[in-house]
């Protein structure tokens, strides 16, 4: 029986790595192609790998040390008297370094990743929103300053305004103002590696650069009430120039009075937008 | 071997109530119901019976959805061979599509099941589960009249502003934006809530149809019989006793045999007629509002033009929306009369047809519930909202210019300062600041 329990143990510790080792082909892993469209997301997947290195690495190395001693356990002769030991003191000294030292090693080279969103390079005060992004019960509403304009803390009369539907340009980062008009939400992006709280009462800057153009699902990451399922919307990150172009087009749309000569690019019907 | 049989006999009884009882949770959820307007329920049996078979015949129930080819609905591929004017649903499998006749309508059914029941409820009578939660309460679409249309006053909603609706919600309501719904699917939900709307219509103009028939009218005989029987009976006359509601219902039901019979048939096709009429000439370009000038140059000079209208007597906008523009006008403090009746609502302020009490728009939020392009704001002001006290002022009131002047006084509110003197004509705000 104690030969059973070693083989045991020893083929669900290789179940599991080999699981995670074809998981990936079988998508199941990142969302979308796996990859993190932006700048900082690759890095926080990096920190992702490296811990996922260091415990694999571990988790093999005590599998087998498992498998060992189960073993040895199973297959000793029965007269032989147990061997008695009070501890080791090099041995105890040993296994509370070592993983100190890991542990340590992850706190310290991380900070980089979180130093450079929250401090570092672009600390969001320094970058000028491109909108404001404001959630409610069930969607998200999103205003823009009107083309070469800056955001206000407050809606303009020119201001450009979408709904489940955030755009944002290509090739320099960009922040967004993140608001909630009634409970707390959460802006979450996961094929840009972006999640942060909308909570009441405050304007939250949430920045990041976009790596290439795409569409990319934005979720609510809050249960904020019976229609959180409600609250999906897209982020379409484009090149600068479609991006104002689009600005353009929209201002056209959202001013539109009606009068085809005076707006004849914008006379569409809405079902065909 | 008869002993054997026995105790088999025995055992099958309880091996049955056993087998019955594991599959108790297995049971199917309930089917939804096309609920039935209180109008429907009021009438005497028969009628109600009546009208229950038409509605049934004529649009079906949730599971077996009747294309009605009389009404103006898009069903999706063509129907099976020569269209009679009923045409079932689900048809031999002979199409000649690549789709089966009804496909749009099987897909709005799924979609409006998935998203909008729940507070809209299954017949569009906007009473769904989560409908209690809300305020403003989710529409209801039977009586066939929704609030933000392109179209004239008297006339329907069309698809395009269903669309909008459904594509961009509705800002300072439940109703969320379905932006990422997919193109298919926005259409066929919004030919499936208008095919509701139809049907709830048809309900209704039916149910008025039959008033005479109603448990309220044999009610108000039998109170009417009584009274005149108490006044003969004090004034000492000799009168005849009020007749029983049993011998009312049996009387009204005798009549109605011959009314189902002779009328009943042409007040099913007229209403049909009627809605049918209605819905296709919402679609019309000619129902549809267009202002006719371009939007009057928005400067200051404009701005103060719409202010003194919003103040005129003229158009009286300050009388519910405030002469601050803040929605708190002197018709909110008043107690009004429900339609159709001398009856005063329990609670002061505006309502809306659907007897929901409304408040009159903040135009100082910069929330636009009909949308926020100028087009949308003045075909608020020109076609009204429909089934709201907001009147239609185009055509015949006001000019097209002078709602230009009011929507671009209107449009600035929410960033122009909210000065005290803002509800006074200029030549007060010059006295009172002289003092």
């Amino acid at each position: 029986m104690g030969r059973f329990w070693a083989v045991f143990f020893m083929v669900f510790a290789a179940a599991c790595v080999g699981l995670c080792l074809v998981a990936p082909q079988y998508g199941w892993w990142f969302p979308g192609d796996g990859k993190a469209h932006t700048t900082l997301g690759q890095k926080i997947d990096d920190l992702f790998y490296l811990i996922l290195v260091i415990v694999t690495v571990t988790f093999i190395g005590t599998q087998i040390a498992l498998g060992y001693v189960l073993w040895r356990g199973a297959t000793h002769d029965p007269r032989e008297k147990a061997l008695f030991s009070h501890g080791s003191h090099t041995l105890e000294v040993i296994w509370t370094i070592v993983p100190s030292g890991i542990l340590l090693f992850i706190a310290l080279y991380q900070m980089d990743v979180w130093a450079h969103y929250r401090i570092k390079t672009y600390f969001p005060q320094k970058l000028e929103p491109v909108a404001e992004v404001t959630a409610r019960q069930f969607e998200w509403r999103i205003r823009y300053p009107a083309r070469g304009k800056k955001l206000m803390p407050t809606p303009q009369p020119d201001d450009i305004y979408t709904v489940n539907d955030v755009r944002v340009p290509t090739g320099h980062p960009v922040a967004i103002s993140l608001r909630t008009e009634d409970v707390q939400h959460s802006f979450f992006v996961p094929a840009l590696r972006v999640k942060q709280d909308a909570v009441p009462g405050l304007v939250i800057p949430v920045w990041w650069e976009m790596t290439d153009t795409g569409t990319y699902d934005l979720t609510c990451a809050e249960l904020c009430g019976w229609g959180h399922y409600k609250m999906k919307a897209q982020v379409v990150a484009m090149p600068e120039a479609d991006f104002e172009a689009w600005k353009s087009q929209t201002a056209a749309e959202q001013f539109y009075d009606g009068v085809p000569q005076a707006a004849a690019e914008v006379a569409q019907r809405p079902a065909d937008e | 071997m008869p002993g054997r049989e026995f105790s088999m006999c025995r055992l099958s009884l309880p091996a049955t109530c056993l087998l019955l009882l594991t599959l108790a949770g297995c049971a199917k959820n309930p089917e939804a119901q096309f609920g039935w307007r209180d109008s429907t329920e009021q009438l005497i049996p028969d009628a109600r019976k009546a009208v229950q078979k038409t509605m049934v015949d004529t649009f079906g129930t949730p599971q077996d959805l009747v294309a009605w080819g009389r009404l103006p609905v898009e069903y999706g591929g063509q129907p099976p061979g020569v269209a009679p004017a009923e045409t079932p649903e689900e048809p031999a499998d002979v199409t000649t599509s690549a789709e089966p006749f009804g496909h749009q309508m099987q897909l709005g059914r799924l979609v409006y099941m998935k998203n909008c029941l729940h507070c809209h409820g299954v017949a569009g009578d906007g009473n769904g589960p989560t409908a209690r939660y809300l305020n403003p309460r989710p529409r209801d679409y039977r009586l066939g009249v929704f609030k933000f249309t392109s179209t004239l006053a008297p006339e329907r909603v069309t698809r395009d502003d269903l669309h909008r609706v459904v594509k961009y919600g509705i800002p300072g309501t439940y109703m969320p934006s379905f932006l990422l719904l997919g193109d298919a699917e926005t259409r066929a939900v919004v030919e499936y809530v208008r095919w509701l709307a139809m049907r709830g219509e048809m309900e209704k103009r039916i149910d008025d149809e039959l008033a005479d028939y109603s448990l309220a009218s044999i009610d108000d005989e039998i109170s009417k019989a009584k009274n005149a029987y108490e006044a003969a009976k004090a004034a000492g006359e000799s009168a005849e006793t009020p007749p029983s509601r049993s011998a009312l219902v049996k009387k009204a039901s005798e009549e109605f045999k011959t009314y189902l019979a002779e009328d009943y048939p042409e007040a099913v096709d007229g209403t049909a007629d009627f809605i049918a009429e209605n819905w296709a000439r919402a679609e019309d370009e000619a129902s549809v509002v267009f202002p006719k000038v371009a939007r009057v140059a928005d400067d200051a000079a404009s701005r103060e033009r719409g202010r003194l209208l919003y103040l005129s007597d003229k158009a009286k906008c300050y009388t519910c929306h405030g002469h601050t523009g803040r929605g708190n006008g002197p018709a909110t403090e008043d107690f009004w009369p429900k339609p159709g009746s001398t009856e005063k609502y329990a609670n002061r302020g505006l309502h809306d047809v659907w007897g929901n009490k409304l408040a009159p728009r903040n135009l100082r939020l910069g929330q636009y519930r009909g949308g926020r392009r100028p087009l949308d704001v003045f075909r608020r002001i020109h076609a009204g909202i429909k089934g709201t006290p907001m009147p239609a002022f185009g055509g015949t009131v006001l000019k097209d210019e002078d709602i230009w002047d009011i929507v671009n006084y209107v449009m600035s509110l929410p960033y122009e300062p909210e000065v005290p003197t803002a509800g006074q004509p200029p030549s007060q705000v010059a006295a009172s600041s002289r003092h």
